[in-house]
């Protein structure tokens, strides 16, 4: 049964490499695709239900018994996040085929997608810090490859930046692997942890656990490393940056939690605190970038940053009800950052541009892209019962029973102004004199809008039906608060 | 030995990121090539210098080097090798359709 | 009592399909049946001996938010405006607005109104309070913005909006508060620990956020800006919302946790204070408009704030006023907003300038709006119902018992004097209104349209409305019992002995204040012309909505100039910013924890040929910035490359050695090909201060890697892993080359997966070339 753990990692990987071999029968291609990431959205259900009725599923590869072989650690909050990302991939893969071109798709789109959910989906489930690393790589080679697919010239432009931004931090990660590596002689995260908490994290460890913070924040987008984020993410196709936006800083946030909860525990009053100062930066730069500009795609792009200072925020504050409310917000964040980036395609698509002055009206004519425009803004601003205000309650109740008056605060003041940049978008795109000129041509958005509603349902249950996850993630956010669990359960001592 | 080393790898950060900050593609490109040396380098390093035998089994020898380092830089440099190609065929082609090889004109604006 | 609450969010969702048959039946008329059906549903409670319903549904038991409804005097008060209204506006409706408009939005708004405020004020959680709370807001905001094709009510609605979500943001960080002080989400619970809260150290702050909340809301000073602007809603919204129930959501707010606060001297100084401001303020500034709906919006204003002063004097008459005023600034006002919207209707303009003489023309609306109009002015006949709690308010302005607060005395001493003084305004724009809407001998014929009264559907409405304020006048006994009472009673905590409403009470204090408010408001009246100066100057530099206006505008355009500050597409700048940032966090943390130790232990011995190498390494490297050709660069970029392949076999690592050297010279191959194609290295003709700056940091990043690696291998406190390895790579993998067999073995998935990122690479370059020679091709 532990072989169930690895399969969200080969499957696509198979799949990734089969389809490489005849790129040009989009047909079959799309088709394999579809089903393959049905499939696989099935097997990290069933992962997510066996995980959750008998406990973390362990694979030791190539039989080696941590710490000496790499571990595949299906622990809940892995599970959770892989079948997240399942389900985004699969509304993606519907998605792709009316945004690409086939040309685009012809280039090997569907090796790069498949690819790069390999990487995502080990990064969250391996329990070593190098094998960490390799699926870092595996999936910033695929994001590579799919800002460029089209060629453009600003595809290419911002994507050399957002390369080398990242190539540098990769170094970086390998340099603080190193690092632990020398301290603690191993390279297993479990092993780590138990040996950090040996020696009580004295000494240099507390510095090395700062630098692979910087690492993953530079994935994650924190305040002041966030820099290629914006445009890098608006850019290419919409169904990649629904990608990029609802799954890579995601893995940095993970990353986070991961290093933050199990491995460097015992400085918070100076790491956690760090989180709390940059997580309050993050929200107000990032949304005060969101009301910067006229680009719709911009402002959909800047508005993954607050939701990442909310998230660190509750890895700052540290306690059981902060961290649920930070896991919380990171399923929310996963699908409403895939729902707002695929809806942005469609609005770019049926308005012919991107510069909010020029859009006018379009409710008139586009009522249901409308609505789910509108729907999703209140989700992505927290407004209650929706996904996002579950979160944002969590981590205020946590924040504030520390007393952490002024982070709440910044966090209120910053859903405001989330929502005021998104209803700048509503009001300026939809409503507004009907465009007489535009009423010529009417473009189909049906296929646009399936996913988009499929995920915006999710994104809504996971707000009005809270009692039916809530109690999930507070058991993760309890587990983590408790990492001799992990540690034990890989280390079987 | 070690603290040679590290203040070797150290340099090689520092000239690698001094050639990243500037606007040449072709310098910034050397300089990824440096800070990936140097990571090796720390890696290396890291593992403790010449602590035994090259980490290859022979009859009668009990130290050897640690090979673990050394894994985890063989998959590294495999890595960076990848990267480091894919930069140098994008540097081409974004030089190509920018007109230009210098990072500083290739800022971008708001709507494009 | 859930199934009142979520009866027109149910009946919303069939709203569409209903108004596909809008030609042949009026969607209007559906929807008029649902709030008579929760009226009915809770009238039945009302009586006197009406005690407090609760009850309890679940929804999220493990996140405390279930709809806990408490329905008490001020809950049923509340519902029952909400439902009884909601009948009125809604048929009202009927006639206002033409089937051709997009009616399925409306009334979709609508009913998401109703059901959210009905919410609002019976639910005892405080977090599904605040989520109808917010809905309230956005329905607001989709209805001022239904006729979105004008500028109007885009600005409207997005201003209404931000104002009230910012207040709504408040009040949820203070319900957050609370709930982590007293550990329950109930605002009943909450009261019966109310101990806990007050002495809190945060409880100046938990009060402002809760009033902000209120006071966004409810239109007081300063925030009461976003109503006038409200007022590009149809007429039955600016009715129903924006007079009748939304804009008292936050007196609800304020009487609901009156029990909790009123102990406390800022609540008395705070809410009586910005009430009474905006009472003045208020009515001052509806002299000034021109438009019947705006006269009416500020009016609106004005009274909310004489309500909230009376809720913050927090004595027993004077929260008995309150709520006898919230129900009668109901009926008065509803009525005259809708006589607006069949003045605007009938004649095509709301411009009180153009109009004028139409008590001949529509004399069933003048009589209706004559009535109403003296009874917001607090005329003092037996059968106004505003002239009894107008009374009641000077009673309570003038008993405001005992302090020893300065600041609460001298506001004791203030307060009767401005209570006259919003009065007697009050007084001028309700005999402006009327008088310069129905009466002078205007040129009719320059109206847009020729004015005939209404059709009898559209005057049933404020018809009924204007029977409730007689009504209430002739027989205050009717509604006082049964209902004020337990309002009263619900609000100030406590049984209180029932108040009794008397027209006359002798010649006292407050009657001689009304008569003041008649007599100066009549000859301010009259004299209007030659005092209207007064308003160039004084609300000029007060007026709110320029800062909004300003505060709104600069928050973009410093949105743009701080983001385009530090995003300015340059990556030299970027990497700058973001290693300085590491650099400096990662130097404090190392200083902070100590981190830096230093030790020979575990060296290497140094030979001649390792520094050998390492020196010609180290000046290549240099070599790099300084070479002046690419050949150059690349080749001494090789030596640095060659070099590390010769301290790999020094370092016993012999497969390192191969692959380095092969990598290397590959490496070194493909830069030649691809630069052979871009353009000459140019001189890097930096400024000084960007070469210091780059040195510094550059440096300084490799500094602090070399401290943190000689720590790191000062610090070497575990056995390696590595021992494993040693002593089972052939036992149980199986080879000699114990790196191999990590590599395969071991750490296979590593390899699998290293080779994975080749292959994506390949692949990606190849697009990359592929698609570029179609490009050329074609």
């Amino acid at each position: 049964m532990t072989n169930l753990v690895i399969l969200p990692i080969i499957i696509p990987l198979l799949a990734g490499i089969l389809v490489a071999f005849f790129p040009r029968k989009l047909s079959i291609v799309r088709k394999i695709a579809q089903a393959v990431f049905i499939g696989n959205l099935v097997i990290a259900g069933y992962l997510f239900y066996y995980v959750k009725q008998y406990g973390t599923l362990i694979l030791e590869t190539g039989g080696w018994a941590a710490p000496y072989g790499i571990v595949i650690v299906g622990d809940m909050l892995a599970v959770t996040l892989v079948l997240t990302t399942n389900i985004i991939a699969v509304a993606c893969a519907f998605y792709a085929p009316k945004s690409l071109s086939d040309q685009q798709e012809s280039y090997y789109f569907y090796t790069f997608f498949f690819m790069l959910i390999t990487g995502v989906s080990g990064a969250f489930l391996t329990g070593d810090i190098f094998n960490l690393f390799v699926f870092f790589e595996v999936l910033l080679m695929a994001s590579y490859a799919l800002i460029v697919l089209g060629n453009g010239k600003v595809q290419l432009r911002e994507s050399i930046k957002y390369l080398l931004l990242n190539l540098f931090s990769s170094m970086l990660f390998v340099t603080t692997v190193a690092f632990v590596y020398s301290v603690v002689g191993t390279v297993n995260m479990a092993q780590i942890a138990l040996r950090v908490q040996e020696v009580d994290q004295k000494g240099i460890l507390t510095t090395i656990g700062i630098l692979f913070f910087f690492v993953f924040a530079t994935k994650a987008a924190v305040f002041p490393l966030y820099y290629w984020l914006p445009k890098s993410y608006s850019v290419p196709n919409p169904v990649v940056s629904a990608l990029f936006g609802a799954l890579l800083t995601k893995v940095g946030i993970y990353s986070i939690i991961r290093v933050f909860t199990l491995i460097f525990t015992n400085e918070p009053g100076l790491t956690h605190s760090l989180f709390i100062l940059l997580a309050g930066l993050t929200m107000l730069f990032g949304v005060i970038g969101a009301l910067s500009t006229n680009n719709v795609q911009l402002i959909i792009a800047y508005n993954i940053i607050p939701a990442v200072g909310f998230m660190l925020m509750g890895i700052g504050i540290f306690t059981e009800e902060s961290l649920s409310g930070t896991i919380y917000y990171l399923v929310h964040d996963m699908v409403i950052k895939g729902v707002l980036f695929l809806l942005i395609g469609a609005i770019v698509y049926v308005a012919g541009t991107s510069d909010l002055r020029k859009m006018n009206g379009l409710i008139h004519q586009y009522p249901l892209l409308g609505w789910l425009f509108f729907l999703a803004s209140l989700v992505l601003a927290g407004i209650p019962p929706f996904s996002g205000f579950i979160g944002k309650l969590l981590l205020m109740r946590g924040a504030l029973s520390q007393e952490e008056i002024i982070i709440v605060i910044t966090g209120l003041l910053s859903s405001l102004l989330i929502l005021f940049s998104m209803m700048r978008i509503f009001i300026g795109a939809f409503w507004g004199e009907k465009d007489s000129n535009s009423s010529a041509e009417h473009k189909s958005t049906r296929a646009f809008a399936w996913p988009v509603a499929g995920l915006l349902t999710l994104s809504v249950t996971l707000g009005v039906g809270a009692e039916w996850f809530y109690p999930t993630i507070q058991s993760i956010a309890q587990y983590l608060m408790s990492p001799e669990i992990y540690i034990d359960s890989v280390l079987k001592e | 030995m070690e603290i040679i080393m590290s203040v070797l790898a150290g340099l090689l950060f520092a000239t690698g990121i001094y050639n990243l900050l500037q606007k040449q593609l072709l310098r910034i490109a050397i300089g990824t090539a440096l800070i990936s040396h140097g990571a090796h380098l720390f890696i290396l390093t890291m593992g403790g210098l010449k602590q035994g035998a090259p980490p290859i089994l022979v009859e009668g020898i009990k130290d050897y080097t640690d090979p673990l380092p050394q894994a985890l830089i063989l998959t590294s440099i495999v890595i960076s090798f990848g990267v480091t190609s894919f930069l140098l065929v994008l540097a081409y082609r974004a030089a190509e359709e920018n007109g230009t090889d210098n990072m500083e004109q290739m800022r971008g604006n708001e709507h494009d | 009592m859930l199934f009142a609450v979520l009866l027109p969010f149910i009946a919303a969702i069939f709203i569409p399909f209903l108004s596909k048959w809008k030609e042949k039946i009026h969607t209007g008329f559906f929807v008029t049946l649902i709030p008579l059906v929760v009226f009915i549903y809770f009238v039945r409670f009302a009586g006197n001996d009406f005690h407090p319903v609760t009850q309890s549904y679940d929804w999220m038991p493990s996140l405390d938010i279930n709809f806990d409804f408490h329905l008490d005097g001020l809950s049923l008060l509340f519902v029952l405006l909400i439902s009884g209204i909601g009948v009125l506006v809604a048929f009202y409706s009927i006639y206002y607005l033409h089937k051709s408009e997009q009616l399925g939005n409306f009334y979709v708004y609508f009913l998401i109104f109703m059901g959210s405020m009905l919410g609002v004020v019976l639910s005892d959680n405080v977090f599904v309070l605040y989520s109808f709370w917010e809905f309230t807001s956005l329905s607001s905001f989709l209805l001022i913005g239904y006729w979105n094709h004008r500028k109007g009510s885009r600005y409207g609605a997005l201003k209404s909006m931000l104002i009230t979500v910012f207040g709504g943001l408040s009040l949820l960080g203070a319900l957050i508060f609370m709930s982590v002080i007293t550990n329950t989400t109930s605002i009943q619970g909450m009261i019966n620990e109310k101990g806990l809260i007050l002495n809190h150290e945060y409880f100046p702050l938990i009060l402002v956020l809760v009033l902000l909340g209120a006071f966004t809301k409810s239109a007081q000073f300063p925030f009461h800006i976003w109503l006038p602007d409200a007022m590009e809603a149809p007429t039955p919204v600016s009715a129903y919302l924006h007079s009748a129930t939304m804009v008292k959501a936050g007196l609800y707010l304020v009487g609901r946790y009156m029990p909790l606060f009123a102990e406390s001297d800022w609540f008395f100084i705070l809410v009586s204070g910005f009430g009474i401001i905006t009472l003045c303020w208020g009515s001052y500034m509806a002299v000034r408009q021109t438009d019947l709906k705006a006269i009416l919006a500020f009016s609106t204003i004005s009274q909310l704030g004489m309500i909230m002063a009376m809720l913050g004097f927090g004595t027993k008459a004077a929260v008995f006023a309150a709520a006898f005023h919230i129900l009668n600034h109901a009926t008065f006002k509803g009525s005259l907003f809708m006589v607006a919207g069949i003045v605007d209707h009938e004649t095509g303009t709301r411009d009180i300038r153009k109009l004028g003489g139409l008590l001949t023309f529509m004399p069933i609306s003048a009589t209706l709006a004559v009535i109403a109009s003296f009874s917001m002015a607090g005329f003092p006949l037996p059968f106004l119902n505003g002239f009894y709690s107008k009374e009641l308010f000077f009673d309570a302005a003038i008993n405001l018992g005992m302090t020893t607060n300065s600041i609460k005395g001298f506001m004791h001493s203030l307060i009767p004097y401005l209570a006259v003084f919003g009065s007697i305004f009050t007084f001028v724009y309700s005999m402006y209104f009327f008088f310069g809407t129905f009466t002078g001998g205007k040129n009719v014929s320059s109206l847009p349209k020729k004015p005939h009264e209404a059709p009898i559907g559209m005057l049933i409405s404020p018809a009924v409305l204007v029977g409730g304020v007689l009504i209430i006048g002739l027989f205050p006994k009717l509604i006082n019992q049964p209902f004020i009472h337990h309002a009263a009673s619900a609000i100030y905590g406590a049984e209180t002995k029932v108040h009794h409403i008397v027209f006359w009470h002798g010649f006292k204090l407050p009657l001689i204040m009304s008569l003041t408010v008649v007599a100066f408001g009549s000859i301010l009246a009259l004299s209007r012309q030659r005092w209207e100066w007064v308003y160039k100057y004084v609300p000029g530099f007060l007026s709110m909505n320029k800062a909004y206006d300003g505060l709104v505008k600069r928050t973009e355009t410093y949105s743009a100039s701080i983001t385009n500050a530090y995003m300015n597409g340059s990556l030299a700048r970027y990497f700058r910013l973001i290693l300085s940032a590491i650099l400096v966090v990662t130097f404090i943390v190392m200083g902070l924890t100590s981190g830096f130790t230093f030790s020979f232990a575990h060296t290497a011995d140094i030979t001649w040929i390792e520094i050998f190498v390492a020196l010609v390494m180290a000046a290549a490297a240099i070599g790099t910035i300084v070479a002046r050709g690419r050949l150059a660069a690349i080749i001494i970029l090789g030596v640095v490359g060659y070099g590390l392949s010769i301290l790999f076999v020094i370092y016993r690592a012999p497969d390192l050695a191969l692959t380095q050297l092969i990598i290397e010279t590959i490496t070194v191959a493909l830069f030649l090909m691809v630069f052979n194609h871009l353009p000459k290295l140019a001189p890097r003709n930096e400024k000084k201060s960007s070469v210091a700056l780059n040195m510094i940091i550059s440096i300084g990043f490799g500094a602090l890697l070399t401290m943190i690696a000689i720590s790191s291998h000062s610090s070497k406190w575990f056995d390696s892993i590595a021992e494993f390895f040693i002593k089972n790579s052939y036992k149980l993998g199986g080879g000699d080359n114990i790196v191999n067999v990590i590599l395969v073995d071991m750490r296979g998935l590593d390899t699998l997966f290293e080779i994975t990122v080749l292959g994506i690479a390949a692949l990606a370059i190849y697009g990359m070339i592929r698609l570029n020679k179609k490009k050329e091709g074609s």
